[in-house]
């Protein structure tokens, strides 16, 4: 990170994100220097809507959306695992899109609709994914399950019938560390109306 | 344990029967859902304090400057304490960091700034593996003597348990009684120390894991060192305290697979029978005092006059722990390419040598039915392939037994005819709730919708750690004597209330049973019941009765992978595995089978991508993330075929550990079998595989 101090760095993070959240928040964070609008380094007031309420929290500029939720807004079912968008354990929908929170700051999720795991049963029903992962057994320790879960939601809203090779590349972003993932494709299978891959033959 | 009810539906693969084949795990809505709340999800306690150690960064090094005074300035930063001047691995703590935020406490390290001086340090088993001793006489003669001699060297990686949910706790000390809420294997084990550090009594001390984030091994080791610091700070300032590692951390001071270093010179004849010599192996176990065996050979194969030494090597890297099946995979991997090695060398087809390798049964049987579905008779000889993408296949045994441990269990039934089996162990994700509840439903013959499942709490009655395999074959006979005393008191308080004659009762799929007829439905019958709840209460010694045999209760298994090399780019892929497992009498197949896919997909991200890489000159980690660190992921994934082996299986065995050990050997005799030159470093590596193609060894 040499060169690039930390304050200059939120600099230009807070560009984008001033783009996205257009009402001044937290004056009292915010100042103007030549032009450029800096926010922080003390706590802004970030308000984002997910799972369809509004939630307000004052946070460091610098909170990830995945600490906003777990750390704030308390909704754990969003995991901390890598910290680094390497394995998806952070995985939400941002305006239906598969996003790993952990690499997206919260100021820049004002505006979007997120979802996570808590969610996506609409109406007290279970989301066809999660019936089939519960069927297939489509985990174990379930750290990384919530993730999967939405991951597998994602791509079937892109891909309502994927291949079996489909599910692999739209699942790649999301580990395993107990190593379920057979029984994650033959829920995804199942969740797309699909014949799951059982032994004896296949 | 009687009877197997149903045969296994959907997967028509399984050999035999299962006490439960569909019901889904307990927890399952829980976990899919976000509603299971870990252990580091406890972000909602109010007033909740962060905690972290200050690390050396270096394999070894002197601490020679810190701004104590800035990072103490940092904003919501309460305390800073170095409390150790040198590092003798990376990632030792010398030093502790509280603060009100996880924010706070990251920029608090920033502004301690730390001035290292590095010092030499050794980082690999290489670097500090001694001399091999010298080899006795009778080997020597017949390695001297023999035609036929193997001599090669093997190696390990350092792989990194890596659970999702890393190591840690949050502790919150209430004055006269503390709530602890750790990332353990062992909820009894976890308050060893805790009271200390709390100054309270044992009973005091509510240790509750109700899930946990992934348990390999190294989440055996109590509250370990950050729930101790948890506990002192929170007894400090009477907060709760979490302190987890992050995903840096983790990797270096959280324990691992060792590495291991195999020298093997053996003579066989020819017709492959090995007829002995000396293993040496080297086992790289960081600053821990020991415990960096292999178990090579397994006892599985006949070695002949084998002369067998080990050295564990101290290097400047974070101590080992018990990893899912400490010492196997590494030896396995070793005993099974030596087999194939040898079954080349001398002409003979790998699985023929092994059945004349092994006299057991259950091996020959296993053997024989995974080369039929495998497809064996397809498998090329080795090195006869000339196609830039060449297939290979190869096999690998396992056994595993059956470690006692005390368990105690209660059924209590309630007038509602709500039932909770309670019992102190916890479900690593092995799926123990779900096998917990099922063998109470089962044996009190309701169903198990009518089943509640209290475990993971250290209040509970006492229940075995989640380490050797040993939850569900010592929790099962304490969970059916309580399901069968608990049967009891029902029938009693029915027979008392209605003037039956309680022996001639049973209960069974929910309904009362009167010699065979149904009589009174479950909820009925708990109507009657004189108090609001009854007890039923079962204990296990963990003691073997005196009928059976020694080596009886062993877990067995046999696995086949066949793979394809691309001779271009060295890279494997693995199509297909069949994984072939005893445990018992399976007491739920969805879970079970879940096992065994998890223990082969971990031993393919053996086989071929898991390594702790070092760089020497600092004796540093270069991977310590999830990015570099490869884990299997979804594209790599082989099609898995579990086989639940149920012939002539009786009583509950053990299924954790055992279907991860031979699944690197049967990979690396595949590759080996694909490209006629063996690959004798793990993980299998492009590299690796380019190298021996071009006979520069690995």
């Amino acid at each position: 990170m040499s060169g690039v101090t930390r304050r200059s760095f939120l600099q230009t993070m807070g560009l984008s994100a001033a783009a996205a959240a257009a009402q001044a928040k937290a004056e009292q964070a915010v100042e103007i220097v030549g032009g450029v609008r800096i926010i922080g380094p003390g706590p802004v007031a970030v308000t984002l809507r997910v799972n369809g309420r509004e939630l307000a929290h004052e946070v460091d500029p610098a909170t990830t959306l995945m600490e906003f939720l777990r750390w704030h807004a308390h909704l754990t079912g969003t995991k901390e695992v890598c910290d680094r968008g390497a394995c998806g354990g952070c995985s939400v929908l941002v305006d239906g899109k598969l996003v790993d929170s952990c690499m997206m700051l919260a100021l820049d999720a004002e505006g979007t609709e997120v979802t996570t795991i808590e969610g996506l049963r609409s109406g007290g029903e279970l989301d066809a994914v999660q019936e089939a992962f519960i069927t297939h057994d489509a985990l174990q320790c379930g750290f990384c399950t919530p993730g999967l879960v939405l991951a597998a939601r994602a791509l079937l809203n892109e891909n309502p019938e994927p291949t079996l090779e489909e599910i692999k590349e739209g699942l790649s972003g999301n580990q395993c560390r107990c190593g379920t993932y057979s029984n994650v494709f033959n829920a995804v299978l199942t969740a797309s109306g699909q014949k799951p891959i059982m032994d004896g033959g296949a | 344990m009687p009877g197997i009810e149903r045969p296994t539906m959907n997967r028509p693969g399984n050999l035999g029967q299962t006490l439960n084949d569909d019901t889904s795990r307990l927890d399952a809505v829980a976990k899919v859902t976000g509603a299971a709340k870990f252990s580091r999800d406890r972000y909602e306690l109010d007033e909740l304090l962060f905690a972290c150690f200050v690390r050396c960064p270096y394999g070894s090094a002197e601490l020679e400057s810190y701004d104590a005074e800035a990072a103490r300035a940092v904003p919501g930063v309460l305390e800073v304490e170095i409390t150790g001047g040198e590092g003798k691995y990376q990632g030792q703590p010398v030093g502790t960091v509280v603060a009100e935020s996880k924010t706070a406490l990251r920029r608090a390290l920033r502004a301690l700034a730390p001035q290292w001086r590095m010092r030499q340090s050794i980082s690999g088993v290489e670097e500090g593996a001694g001399e091999a001793p010298m080899t006795e006489p009778g080997p020597a003669k017949l390695l001297e003597e023999s035609d036929l001699v193997l001599d090669a060297t093997y190696s390990t990686s350092v792989q990194t348990h890596s659970p999702f949910e890393t190591h840690g706790g949050v502790v919150h000390h209430r004055g006269d009684r503390a709530v602890a809420y750790i990332s353990t294997q062992g909820v009894q084990a976890a308050a060893d120390g805790l009271d200390r550090e709390l100054d309270l009594k044992r009973a005091d001390i509510d240790v509750r894991c109700e899930y946990i984030g992934g348990g390999f091994g190294s989440k055996l080791n109590g509250a370990g060192k950050e729930g101790a610091l948890a506990a002192q700070v929170s007894t400090k300032y009477m907060r709760p305290v979490m302190v987890f590692t992050d995903r840096y951390e983790d990797h270096l001071d959280t324990g691992n697979r060792p590495s291991l270093l195999a020298r093997v010179r053996l003579a066989y004849g020819r017709d492959g029978t090995i007829e002995g010599g000396h293993i040496h192996t080297w086992g790289g176990v960081g600053v821990a005092r020991g415990g960096g065996g292999a178990v090579v050979p397994s006892g599985r194969y006949g070695f002949g006059q084998l002369q067998r030494t080990h050295e564990d090597v101290q290097m400047n890297t974070g101590a080992l722990r018990a990893f899912r099946a400490p010492g196997r995979p590494q030896g396995s991997f070793v005993e099974e390419l030596v087999i194939d090695e040898i079954a080349l060398g001398s002409g003979q087809d790998p699985v023929e040598l092994r059945l004349r390798l092994t006299e057991d049964p259950d091996f020959h049987a296993m053997l024989q039915e995974g080369a039929e579905r495998i497809g064996w008779d397809r498998r090329a000889a080795s090195g006869e392939q000339n196609g830039t993408v060449r297939r290979g296949f190869g096999c690998g045994t396992s056994s595993w037994g059956r470690y006692p441990a005390r368990a105690e269990a209660e059924v209590v039934v309630h007038r509602d005819g709500s039932v909770e089996a309670r019992t102190g162990t916890q479900d690593i994700g092995t799926g123990m709730r779900t096998v917990a509840g099922v063998l109470a439903s089962y044996h009190l013959g309701v169903p198990i919708d009518a089943v509640r499942v209290a475990i993971g709490r250290s209040g509970l009655p006492p229940g075995p750690a989640s380490g050797g395999s040993m939850t569900s074959h010592n929790v099962a006979p304490a969970m059916k004597q309580a399901a069968e005393d608990a049967k009891r008191l029902v029938l009693q308080a029915v027979g008392e209330r209605t003037g039956r004659a309680t022996d001639a009762m049973d209960i069974a799929g929910g309904e009362v049973l009167e010699n065979g007829e149904a009589v009174m439905g479950w909820r009925e019958a708990c109507k009657l019941l004189p108090s609001d709840t009854v007890v039923g209460r079962g204990e296990w010694s963990g003691q073997r009765g005196p009928s059976e045999r020694v080596g009886e209760g062993n877990s067995k298994g046999a696995q086949f992978v066949e793979l394809t090399v691309d001779t271009e780019t060295g890279v494997v892929r693995v199509e297909r595995v069949v994984a072939i497992q005893s445990c018992g009498v399976v007491v739920c197949r969805k879970t079970a089978e879940n096992q065994i896919i998890g223990g082969v997909t971990q031993g393919l991200s053996y086989a071929l991508f898991e390594e702790k890489r070092m760089d020497r000159a600092t004796g540093s980690m270069v991977n310590p993330n999830l990015e570099m660190y490869k884990i299997i992921g979804t594209g790599d994934m082989p099609h898995i075929e579990p086989v639940l082996w149920l012939k002539e299986q009786t009583g509950v065995r053990s299924l954790g550990e055992p279907p991860t050990i031979p699944t690197a050997g049967a990979t690396a005799c595949a590759v080996f079998n694909a490209i006629g030159a063996p690959v004798r470093s793990l993980p299998m590596t492009p590299d690796k595989v380019l190298a021996a193609l071009e006979g520069g060894g690995a």
